[in-house]
């Protein structure tokens, strides 16, 4: 019943998208924070969270979104989202997510904005 | 699957039922029942968004905390369209919810980027135009919430 989460981990410049697909839920939680690891490894300084425009997201998969953007701020990290359904646009907004990372329509959108420094 | 195990019925004309297994992922189920039920009399596309995400939460408390995943035990979501009313109620075999956080506490919890406790009941909140919860049976608990088809969506509306 599941869509199992998928990560791909891409670098753009000092910018490293995570594109993520499948069910964004409580049983993403190994996939995400694996990512994650992986991207503090290479010791990235910006984050573009890319989801698929028909993504499955409920409130275990928002919370651990949280938690992802808990630790980039404690880890100085600049972190954004684009890829959003305009549902969950108004989700992310109504649970005050936008106040940590900024959405953006497009990728291009997003690489532009977060290219400059830090 | 035997009989008495369906997951999706026609109760009238006006009402479907769907009983799901107690398994995270089965909310999928309903929430696309609830989507091509709520299609076909007529909602927006925003609204039947809305719906979907209220429905899996409902949902995912039933099996998560109703329930406690118990594989032996059923959520029943029972859906009816009646005068510009689209209800939905999400019965388990639990004893309800002790305490439900206040929507200030669970905004203010991931303003501090903790883990939210609650976020499911505060989306629900938010996304349909009326709520029951700890509607308590004889065998249970139900969460029972109203869209209205002339309703604006969230994006309009001032809650």
């Amino acid at each position: 019943m599941e869509h199992p989460t998928e990560i791909g981990l891409e670098t753009m410049g000092d910018i490293t998208l995570f594109d993520i697909r499948g069910d964004v839920t409580a049983l993403s939680e190994p996939f995400i924070n694996d990512a994650y690891k992986k991207a503090l490894d290479r010791g990235v300084s910006k984050i573009l969270l890319k989801f698929k425009k028909d993504a499955y997201i409920n409130s275990g998969g928002i919370a651990l979104l949280i938690q992802i953007l808990a630790e980039s701020k404690k880890n100085n990290q600049r972190t954004a989202i684009t890829g959003l359904s305009d549902h969950f646009k108004k989700i992310f907004n109504m649970v005050g997510i936008t106040k940590f990372a900024r959405i953006y329509d497009t990728v291009e959108a997003a690489l532009e904005a977060m290219s400059g420094p830090s | 699957m035997s009989a008495n195990e369906h997951m999706v019925r026609r109760l009238n004309n006006r009402t479907v039922e769907v009983s799901l297994p107690s398994r995270m992922g089965y909310e999928r189920i309903a929430m696309d029942c609830s989507a091509s039920f709520a299609k076909m009399v007529g909602f927006a596309p925003e609204r039947i968004e809305d719906l979907k995400t209220a429905v899996a939460e409902a949902c995912i408390n039933a099996i998560e905390h109703g329930n406690k995943g118990h594989p032996d035990t059923r959520v029943l979501v029972t859906m009816n369209f009646n005068d510009d009313r689209f209800s939905v109620s999400v019965k388990d075999g639990g004893k309800g919810i002790a305490r439900l956080p206040k929507d200030s506490a669970v905004i203010q919890t991931i303003e501090k980027l903790e883990p939210p406790k609650g976020l499911g009941t505060y989306l629900i909140k938010q996304l349909v135009d009326e709520v029951e919860f700890n509607d308590m049976t004889k065998d249970g608990h139900a969460v029972k919430m109203v869209i209205k088809l002339t309703s604006k969506p969230l994006s309009f509306r001032k809650k």
